[in-house]
């Protein structure tokens, strides 16, 4: 089928694009620049831009079903009926994969990644992917506490380590290296946890230090599209944005090929100064002056918005502490060998100080950091809130009047300790079309492969809105965001006036490194013994199938300097 | 026909009776079924109402006859509706009500008064399973029985009854008040295992025998005047006092759980 | 032909290093599984053909004739009851959930009546749990509570728990303390290093106890509890506050005794709070092989584990009323559909009773007595035998079932999609 999108004004930023009216071809799927009978959509002055990519959110695998099993209270929430097109939709936080697509697709996103997949239950997490419809999928395993990644960064065998990687990527469907809280997860095993980078991991001799620089130098020699994507340690402690700072730090003599060496998420939970919860405040300043003087760091903020969510994430102690702090009904998976997980329904509240000032460092951290290309629009769906906030949020970054509306009805702790009120930056629409689309695309190495622009060649993943640049009514700007004039997911129309019209299946993408070294050999002899003598599974019976991931988007990568 | 009687409350300007046509099996489900919903609508109009039954929508006349007297009032609070017959197989009635009456001269399915915030239902018979569920305000009464998780919570959701007051004049099932926070429900007769499970507010105050009293209660008020047959390991006894003129035995606990409720009862089996 | 690292079929440890040897499409040789599991892989009596129920008597049919029947029925009921899931495929129970969605059916499974009440407790207090490889690597204390996983899991002491090696429990059984809670001396309490002997139904108030004395004040609790000496409970309490990583597995005897969710949620809250002392994990004993796998893809797909009715096209969930017993005890539903489940041997009488009256169809390899009552009888291949497809273990681990031989029959998953096309057909979609 063939498209011609006429009249749009256009933001692709990485195409240089910044609100002109362009033409916008498309042909069996991809932007072309010629069409021969294509179907007209006159975009009438509205805005378009590429697909939306979201870099990290929790929308499937393990976590976010025990999320769900965990909250039937939460599941008969924005309730939907089956339709003739569309499967019945259940849940706010925790929804179900039939509304996870159709919600992204009604915000005009294309792209999502999922940030935590624990190797061992890939297979899970793939399931998940093919119920989501039409959006394109990732997920990044969870590999820094694995035994034997963190033997072999001890041992400081990189070649072992670089092919037991590769091996990981293939293993799970996986698209690069996620660490959660490094070392804490194996801590956790015994209850315990790490809490600073030079703290020792028990039993295995080796500091979170250790273990981040080790995956920043392996990731870099496999080539991987995307840099390690990290959940700091010491998550959502007063004080910790000096362990943040010093995790930056901590990576800049690694080299990358064009782009950052470390991607820093949800990275309000690690900007609290302080020592206690009484004095907690922002230290946005901080983290984003770091963040504006050095280039091997990208972030993004993970913005709490108020009102009841499910937090859930690989960091066990942290889940752990929560629920120790409200009481409120509490899981925890720890996942032999490799990671675990916690998950605890949270209710983030205007009239509480620390929630208060929570949401306005989210703010701070967007606004704060000059260049757009060093973050993106995130909420650690669903854990700061559900990913359908979004519009508000961007909303709330285009308006300082809708921040100072809300500001009114906040804990006036954050008058004190935080920085929003005296922030005046409002974002405009190329700094939204970078941060939501093009950034993203860029931080996970997706631009290159046809995602988050609209050059020729690029997939024909497009939104229009219902509104015209000039346009700057705040809740205009929410309810046109929440609600896509047009989604179009690979040339197809899949949203028109904010109803799904089309439900194709999306494709997921993995990394295929090329490493075929000695290493490789003797690597799988040691990971033979580990199932053999401490995994409840078979090797054989480990890796994910290809019958998971019926749409697949191979990357193929080479490995530098393999031995 | 029948009359606005002069024993109805002088406030009622408009009265909807409806009698059940026939038994059934498959429940039919009627929230619809609530005075503010019938408000400003004549009897051809209620009778079009859509309710469900099983997968299928019928429409409220194909189940009752519906009979309208007095004139339409947009004052949903002088509504009353009569349901003059079995309804044990009619499943939320009255959820969401917000005012008025309903009187149902028989027994109800699941979910009567459901969410309720204001307003009274009475029930001449017995109450299935989760009458007053989730209640905010307004009274239910029930003449008969009531059946398990009466005035309780939703699976998951750690506020059940918030609100409102529940009489029974005859007895309860299992889980009274479970996940209570407020509010208050009276039993005139005995109940099953475990009322005011995790209750955390309001008071329940039980006339016959009841088992388990209390697991993990968190604060709230919990008396049983008859026989406590099992009592729990993990309340602490206080002491004697008069409550109600009967002099009853005092505990707090669930101390499982580190809680403070205070339970009221007057004999327990070898304590 | 050898085949290595196969999945047992059979409980919910769903084992995978099970060697079966094949020789002309059949099994003639299975190695490495428990007695149960050897027999189910070798075979067992199956249903020959699709019947239908005429003048009382079945008679053999097609699958066209049986199916368009079965879609008939399914499409003309008010109320339909879709249960079973016990023991097939993920993928068939995908197929299963679009179905009802399609029919506005009820859709349940066998977790309604074995650790439904697990489920509800989970939903009250949560789920401090890990994967079975860590309570191997780790476990230095391993309670199991009304589990007789002796007879019901038998790999499961020698792989996960007692009688294994892991990484920091390389003493094996020598380094680990068993202890034993049920109401009669089983297979389990035999081997196990203390026995703990409970009056039937008394459960909650011995949980109760162990946690007030845990909470530090013991004081209120009486001399004996449930049978149990004050001073064994507080010697139980040491124990688990002493071991370095604890874990308590519950089976059917907590979850359908006396105050079901409430007695599991009372367990969870002990191990959560004994996780203030040092690390402990609580763990369902699940039966059929994938029994949790139904509850993974409801809970995605629908947004619950269980008990979802599809009645009014949006899902509403709730136990008690919307679960299979309580549905057929009222006698709500106006036709049924079991897929590999046998409810007339294991349901109360009311039930069967119940499900006698009403069109039956039954999908399932072997015939059983539910087979006596159905009106349409689908035989269906064997998962994990004859088909492939994904099954969770009850640790929530996903594993590949394999094919080891071909099948004479559909798969679950094909017979649901053909009658799902067979109702968009009458339907006129």
């Amino acid at each position: 089928m063939e498209l011609l999108i006429t009249n749009g004004i256009v933001y692709d930023p990485i195409n240089q694009i910044s609100g002109e009216k362009v033409d916008i071809l498309v042909k069996d799927g991809k932007i072309v620049s010629g069409v021969k009978n294509p179907k007209t959509i006159d975009a009438g002055g509205r805005i378009v831009m590429p697909g939306g990519v979201d870099m990290h959110t929790h929308i499937a695998g393990g976590k976010m079903n025990v999320g769900r099993m965990l909250r039937p209270e939460d599941g008969r929430r924005c309730i939907e009926s089956r339709k003739k097109l569309t499967r019945a939709c259940t849940g706010y936080s925790v929804p179900n994969t039939f509304a996870t697509g159709y919600r992204y697709a009604k915000m005009g996103y294309t792209t999502t990644f999922e940030p935590a997949m624990p190797p061992l239950l890939a297979r899970h997490t793939h399931e998940e992917f093919r119920d989501i419809p039409i959006v394109d999928k990732g997920g990044i395993p969870l590999l820094d506490n694995h035994w034997l990644i963190m033997e072999y960064v001890k041992s400081g065998d990189m070649d072992k380590l670089t092919a037991f990687i590769a091996w990981m990527m293939n293993a799970t469907k996986g698209y690069g290296i996620k660490i959660v809280n490094a070392g804490g997860g194996e801590a956790w095993g015994w209850g315990k946890n790490v809490r600073n980078l030079d703290d020792i991991v028990p039993n295995f001799d080796i500091t979170p230090a250790e273990i981040i620089h080790g995956l920043a130098e392996a990731n870099e020699r496999l080539n991987l599209p995307h840099s390690i994507h990290i959940h700091c340690n010491n998550l959502g402690h007063p004080g910790n944005y000096d362990t943040t700072l010093a995790t930056f730090d901590l990576v800049k003599d690694v080299t990358s090929h064009n782009r950052q060496v470390m991607h820093a998420t949800h990275i309000q939970y690690h900007s609290y100064g302080g020592s206690t919860w009484a004095d907690m405040h922002s230290k946005a300043d901080a983290i984003a002056s770091y963040v504006n003087s050095h280039d091997h760091v990208t972030v993004d903020p993970g913005q709490v918005m108020f009102g009841d969510t499910t937090t859930m994430t690989a960091d066990g102690p942290m889940e752990y502490e929560l629920h120790m702090m409200s009481k409120r009904k509490w899981t925890n998976k720890d996942v032999e060998l490799e990671t675990g997980s916690g998950i605890i329904p949270i209710f983030y509240s205007r009239k509480v100080s620390v929630n208060s000032i929570q949401w306005a460092i989210g703010l701070e951290l967007a606004l704060l950091i000059k260049s757009p290309w060093k973050t993106a629009i995130t909420t650690d769906h669903p854990n700061g809130a559900p990913f359908t906030r979004y519009p508000e949020i961007i909303s709330l970054l285009m308006s300082k009047k809708r921040r100072e509306e809300v500001l009114k009805g906040v804990h006036s702790a954050i008058n004190k300790r935080a920085i929003i009120s005296s922030i005046d930056r409002e974002l405009n629409w190329a700094d939204i079309a970078i941060m939501t689309r093009a950034s993203p695309a860029k931080i996970l190495g997706l631009d290159k492969h046809g995602k988050g622009h609209l050059g020729i060649g690029a997939d024909a993943d497009i939104a229009i809105y219902d509104i015209s640049p000039e346009e700057d009514d705040p809740r205009k700007i929410q309810s046109a965001l929440s609600h896509a004039k047009y989604t179009i997911k690979g040339g197809e129309i899949v949203v028109k006036d904010g109803e799904i019209v089309a439900v194709p299946e999306g494709r997921t993408y993995w990394v295929n490194p090329e490493f075929d070294g000695e290493a490789t050999k003797a690597m799988l002899e040691d990971l033979a013994v580990k199932f053999k003598e401490y995994y409840s599974v078979s090797l054989a019976n480990y890796p994910v199938q290809d019958a998971y991931v019926p749409h697949p988007v191979e990357i193929k990568t080479r490995c530098k300097n393999a031995s | 026909m029948f009359r606005i009687r002069s024993k109805s409350k002088p406030g009622v300007k408009m009265l909807v009776k409806l009698t059940p046509k026939k038994a059934f099996n498959i429940p039919v489900e009627a929230e619809v079924i609530k005075p503010g919903n019938f408000a400003g609508k004549g009897k051809s109009e209620i009778e079009s109402i859509i309710v469900w039954q099983g997968n299928k929508e019928v429409m409220l006349g194909s189940i009752f006859d519906v009979e309208v007297e007095g004139v339409d009032d947009k004052d949903k609070k002088k509504i009353k509706i009569l349901i003059e017959g079995d309804a044990s197989r009619i499943k939320r009635i009255g959820e969401r009500m917000t005012s008025g009456e309903i009187i149902i001269n028989g027994s109800v399915d699941m979910h009567c008064g459901a969410l309720m915030s204001g307003g009274k239902i009475i029930i001449n018979g017995d109450a299935d399973a989760w009458a007053g569920r989730e209640m905010r305000g307004g009274e239910i009464v029930v003449e008969g029985n009531a059946s398990n998780y009466l005035g309780a919570g939703y699976w998951g959701a750690e506020k059940g009854m918030r609100g409102g007051i529940i009489r029974v004049k005859g007895s309860a099932g299992n889980y009274v008040g479970e996940h209570m926070r407020g509010g208050e429900i009276i039993i005139g007769g005995s109940v099953g295992l475990l009322p005011g499970l995790n209750m955390s507010g309001g008071k329940i105050v039980i006339e016959g025998d009841a088992v388990l009293p209390g697991g993990e209660m968190k604060s709230g008020m919990l008396v049983v005047k008859g026989k406590v047959l099992e009592m729990l390991p993990s309340f602490r006894f206080e002491g004697k006092e008069v409550l109600d003129s009967i002099e009853l035995k005092k505990f707090t606990g669930d101390l499982a759980r580190g809680g403070s409720g205070t339970l009221y009862i007057n004999s327990i089996p070898e304590v | 032909m050898i085949i290595t690292d196969v999945l047992c079929p059979f409980c919910g440890d769903l084992c995978d290093d099970i060697i079966v040897e094949v020789e002309g499409n059949k099994i003639i040789e299975v190695k490495e599984a428990c007695e149960t599991g050897v027999s189910k892989m070798m075979g067992h009596e199956r249903i020959a053909a699709p019947m239908i129920r005429e003048n009382g008597k079945l008679r053999e049919t097609t699958y066209e004739e049986a199916i368009t029947k079965a879609a008939e029925i399914l499409t003309n009921s008010l109320r339909p009851l879709m249960y079973g899931w016990g023991s097939t495929t993920c993928e068939a129970d995908k197929k299963g959930i679009e179905l009802a969605e399609e029919i506005g059916a009820i859709i349940d499974n066998t977790t309604s009546v074995c650790h439904a009440p697990s489920v509800l407790a989970i939903q009250n207090v949560g789920l401090p749990s890990c994967t079975l490889g860590q309570i191997k690597n780790r476990a230095d204390l391993i309670i199991y509570w009304g589990s007789n996983q002796a007879e019901a899991h038998p790999r499961h002491m020698s792989k996960y728990t007692s009688f294994t090696k892991g990484f920091f429990t390389k003493e094996g059984r020598k380094g680990k303390h068993v202890i034993v809670f049920d109401v009669r001396k089983t297979t389990t309490a035999e081997v196990a290093d203390d026995f703990v002997q409970i009056i039937p139904g008394d459960d909650y108030r011995v949980l109760s106890a162990l946690r007030v004395i845990l909470a530090g004040a013991g004081d209120v609790v009486p001399s004996s509890v449930g049978g149990v000496p004050k001073e064994k409970l507080i010697e139980i309490v040491d124990r688990m506050k002493s071991s370095r990583f604890g874990v308590l597995f519950f089976g059917m005897g907590l979850t359908q005794s006396r105050g079901k969710p409430y007695n599991v949620a009372n367990a969870i809250s002990l191990v959560r709070e004994l996780n203030a002392h040092t690390k402990f994990a609580v763990m369902p004993m699940r039966g059929h092989f994938n029994v949790t796998g139904f509850n993974q893809v409801c809970a995605w797909s629908t947004g619950f584990a269980f008990a979802v009715d599809f009645a009014r096209g949006k899902p509403w969930y709730n136990p008690g009323e919307t679960s299979t017993v309580d549905v057929l005890n009222r006698g709500e539903c106006d036709s049924a559909l079991i897929v590999a489940s046998d409810p007339a041997a294991h349901f109360p009488r009311k039930s069967v009773e119940h499900l006698a009256k009403i069109p039956l169809i039954q999908i399932d390899p072997c015939p059983n007595l539910t087979t006596e009552l159905a009106d349409i009888v689908l035989p269906a291949a064997i998962a994990g035998i004859e088909v492939e497809g994904t099954a969770y273990r009850m640790d929530g681990v996903p594993l590949r079932l394999r094919k080891l031989i071909e099948p004479v029959h559909l798969s679950d998953e094909e017979i649901l999609s053909r009658i799902l096309s067979k109702v968009r057909e009458i339907r006129g979609d």
